[in-house]
């Protein structure tokens, strides 16, 4: 008897806690809806249909980096405006992206109707696949072919269409415009001469009274930031991709272990010893306050580094990462819109998240935000290219970006990462030499993927 | 005790029923909330199960405890040269050449791998270990808590000796002195974060390159024994205040009249401590080490935070293989043998310092 008390008991407090945190969510939501929001009774187009009931609510799980909320919220209003009987809502999610990926895997080990739409990271398609409808069953067919095909390739799996591309993201190397004319030479194109530059600016700055300025930085900590650094180095060197595409395991290499070793040279010379602990904003820091000759990011970090606040300002350029024996290679990064299999409205949802992507909010994002686009088109589009120039110079490096091996070692591609990067990371702090690091390595990999 | 209940009257039998129905909402909350998830642990930790996945969950039994835990000696014999069958020696620094680990530790039913390599009465051996990090990341726990709880307890008893003390400001001293403490960890941990920063933007560099030490750029967070130091550093920090403050409520239990006899004995400040304050803080500190070890032996936030995947405790990698990689199973039997050593910690406290004997 008392049991069953308890349980009501119980049953109360988790509905009470509940009702709490769902009330909260509203709350939350309220305050950032646009202006016009009692304005302009909404007119127009279209198609979903005004039945006299509830509205329609779709939640979109969505980054919160910078303007990344502000620009999605924007979005979701565009679309409110035009379809009566919808109502996008978006959750705002952890910035790290582990972390992030742990809250979902939360909603869907629960199968949540909560969320309809997941931002998800580009190595996550073939890990969640299971949870997301495919989009070719809802229109996305009309429209993929304006995207990257590289992209739409990655978030296709078993010929499904997981996720619609949002934004893409490419490795690319910032240099210092004025230092590479004060000691007379040329931006690197290979890694050798990004060594050498990096060592005599290094060195000239430091007898110039300088003493924290170092060549070069990266991200070099044990973590997914590692993986992308040393695939471009790797995939620049002809040393392959890690696991291909087809499931071969190729990372044990003369031309991989050439290529860490390079770069293990680098940690205490032409890189602080720190660059082993360094994420992205930790290499910005340094490359911002005016510190670093050239730094290897994302390209979120140039409308960063153009800011008042930057010592960089009007100083740096960007380019395409250097090469080794081969082409310059850049890492593949971005995120995409999934719709999940548990949403009691997956086919409005598809049609928010098709929205969400569509030629019109990407042009709205890269102009206002600097995101990337992932339609081809738009890297020709004047207002575009006047807002963020480097669009048109870098196409190449965006539309030849190097995927890493997600797709094919799925739903393992974490251990994967987590076993190359820890590998990479014990050469560079010296406990190991690349050549051993990528014989263990291999017979890691074999383990975990069962190639 | 057993004569007496003979004699128990009927009242005092009734009476003896009805604490046991009082006490049945408290057993089925224990049962609710420690039992049954512990329970539901320990089964999942004998399976395959994917977090967040439709995959088929299959019972393996004790397979992932034997992938974490195997571990195996090996001899490396020294390589012999194949004409002659003589020991090969590196000709630059004379030194045996010997076998690698890779080629002589077993590969099968699950491939070890190398963790440490030893030296004994002239042999050189191979510990190999089917998940290295796993045994690094119980050895780090271990070498966290031991040496973080024994600095707390130096630390937090001068602390909590000099509080004790009657002095201008004690209230507020002793309230101030709580604030490491109140901070939560993840936010002290990015502040020491910072401090530890690998330039001169980080305090600990700047003050060192101020008084003529290291080049402004020693890196703290990458490295083996500085790794260790710095988690150790922040835990200390944090918790010395917690342990002051236990051993300062089991100062304060001790009669001043036990000094003042002392006094009148003639026993001068320090035989005080050790004859007086020692021996009647023994329970206070049992308690307040039995609290910290166990809390330590847990430690999570630190080295997710400031480590990441560089280096694990227990909990973090526990966290990084559910989250993670997603392995449910492995997690579960991670979590499992956490509460194992904590229970085996606790129940040898309990013995060593007599804890649970009343009088």
């Amino acid at each position: 008897m008392s049991k069953k008390k308890l349980l009501l008991v119980l049953l109360l407090i988790m509905a009470l806690v509940f009702a709490g945190l769902v009330g909260c969510g509203t709350d939350d939501d309220d305050p950032v809806d646009d202006p016009d929001e009692n304005g302009t009774p909404i007119d127009d187009d279209d198609d979903t249909v005004d039945e006299p009931g509830e509205d329609v609510v779709i939640t979109i799980a969505a980054g919160a980096v910078g303007q990344e909320l502000e620009l999605t919220e924007k979005a979701a209003q565009m679309y409110n405006e035009r379809n009566e009987g919808v109502i996008v809502e978006v959750l705002d999610t952890p910035d790290l992206a582990d972390d992030r990926l742990g809250l979902y895997l939360q909603f869907f080990e629960a199968q949540s109707a909560e969320v309809d739409i997941y931002q998800i990271d580009v190595i996550w398609p073939g890990d969640l696949a299971e949870h997301f409808i495919d989009l070719y069953d809802h229109g996305a067919g009309d429209v993929v072919g304006d995207h990257f095909p590289a992209i739409v390739e990655n978030n296709e799996v078993d010929g499904a269409l997981v996720a619609i591309p949002w934004f893409t993201d490419a490795g690319l190397l910032y240099y210092r415009t004025d230092l590479l004319e004060k000691y007379d030479l040329d931006p690197p194109e290979t890694w050798e001469a990004l060594e050498n530059a990096a060592s005599i600016i290094q060195e000239g700055e430091r007898a110039d009274g300088n003493s924290d300025f170092v060549g070069f930085v990266w991200q070099g900590n044990s973590y997914e930031g590692l993986t992308c650094n040393a695939l471009e180095w790797i995939a620049s060197n002809e040393g392959g991709e890690i696991i291909e595409p087809d499931g071969e395991i190729t990372i044990n290499n003369a031309n991989a272990a050439e290529i860490i070793d390079m770069a293990a040279g680098w940690v205490g010379t032409i890189s602080p010893n720190g660059v082993t602990g360094m994420a992205e904003e930790d290499a910005r820091a340094i490359w911002q306050g005016g510190n670093a000759a050239f730094m290897r990011n994302w390209p979120y970090a140039y409308s960063l580094s153009e800011g008042d606040d930057s010592a960089v300002q009007g100083v740096f350029d960007v380019s395409a990462l250097p090469a080794g024996k081969g082409s310059p290679a850049a890492t593949l990064g971005g995120w995409q819109l999934g719709v999940s299999r548990y949403s009691n409205n997956p086919e409005i949802a598809a049609d928010v998240a098709l929205f969400m992507a569509s030629e019109e909010v990407q042009k709205m994002r890269a102009i206002e935000g600097a995101f990337n686009p992932t339609i081809m088109s738009l890297y020709e589009d004047e207002e575009v290219l006047e807002a963020v120039p480097f669009f048109g110079s870098l196409y190449d490096v965006f539309i030849n970006a190097v995927a890493r091996p997600s797709t094919v070692s799925a739903p393992r591609y974490n251990e994967v990462s987590t076993a190359f990067f820890r590998a990479v990371h014990s050469v560079l702090t010296g406990d190991t030499n690349a050549t051993d690091a990528l014989e263990e390595l291999e017979l890691d990999l074999q383990d975990i993927t069962g190639f | 005790m057993q004569k007496k209940r003979v004699n128990l009257s009927n009242l005092a039998k009734r009476e003896e029923r009805l604490a046991y129905k009082l006490l049945i909402p408290s057993l089925i909350i224990l049962l609710l909330i420690a039992i049954y998830p512990l329970g539901q642990v320990f089964y999942s930790s004998m399976t395959n199960r994917q977090f967040a996945s439709g995959q088929e969950t299959e019972f393996i039994g004790f397979e992932n405890y034997r992938r974490l835990l195997s571990v195996r000696v090996q001899k490396l014999e020294p390589l012999l040269d194949e004409n002659t069958g003589e020991i090969i020696r590196d000709p630059e620094t004379n030194e045996v050449l010997r076998e690698r680990p890779i080629d002589v530790l077993p590969r099968e039913p699950f491939r070890y791998r190398e963790y440490r390599q030893f030296s004994l009465f002239g042999n050189r051996y191979v510990l190999g270990a089917t998940d290295p990090n796993f045994i690094q990341a119980v050895i780090n726990t271990i070498n966290f808590s031991v040496v973080s709880v024994f600095l707390e307890l130096v630390l937090g008893l001068g602390v909590a000796l000099a509080v004790h003390n009657n002095f201008k400001g004690r209230g507020l001293m002793r309230t101030s002195m709580l604030i490491p403490w109140a901070v939560i960890t993840v936010v002290s941990a990015r502040m020491w974060e910072w401090m530890f920063a690998s330039n001169r933007v980080g305090l600990f560099n700047t003050v060192l390159y101020a008084v003529g030490l290291g080049d402004g750029r020693m890196d703290f967070l990458s490295s083996g024994m500085s790794q260790m130091s710095a988690m150790i550093a922040v835990d200390v920090w944090k918790t010395t205040p917690f342990m002051a403050l236990l051993l300062l409520a089991g100062l304060q239990t001790i009669p001043d009249e036990l000094y003042e006899a002392a006094e009148i004995d003639g026993a001068n400040k320090l035989r005080q401590f050790f004859s007086v304050t020692l021996p009647l803080l023994k329970p206070a500190m049992a308690v307040a080490l039995i609290f910290r070890t166990l809390d330590a032996l847990r430690v999570f936030d630190v080295f997710q935070v400031l480590l990441g995947q560089s280096r694990y405790s227990m909990a973090s990698y526990n966290y990084y293989q559910l989250i993670g990689n997603r392995n449910m199973g492995m997690a579960s039997a991670i979590g499992v043998i956490i509460f194992i050593l904590i229970f085996v910690f606790a129940l040898s406290y309990i013995k060593a310092l007599g804890v649970d004997s009343d009088d």
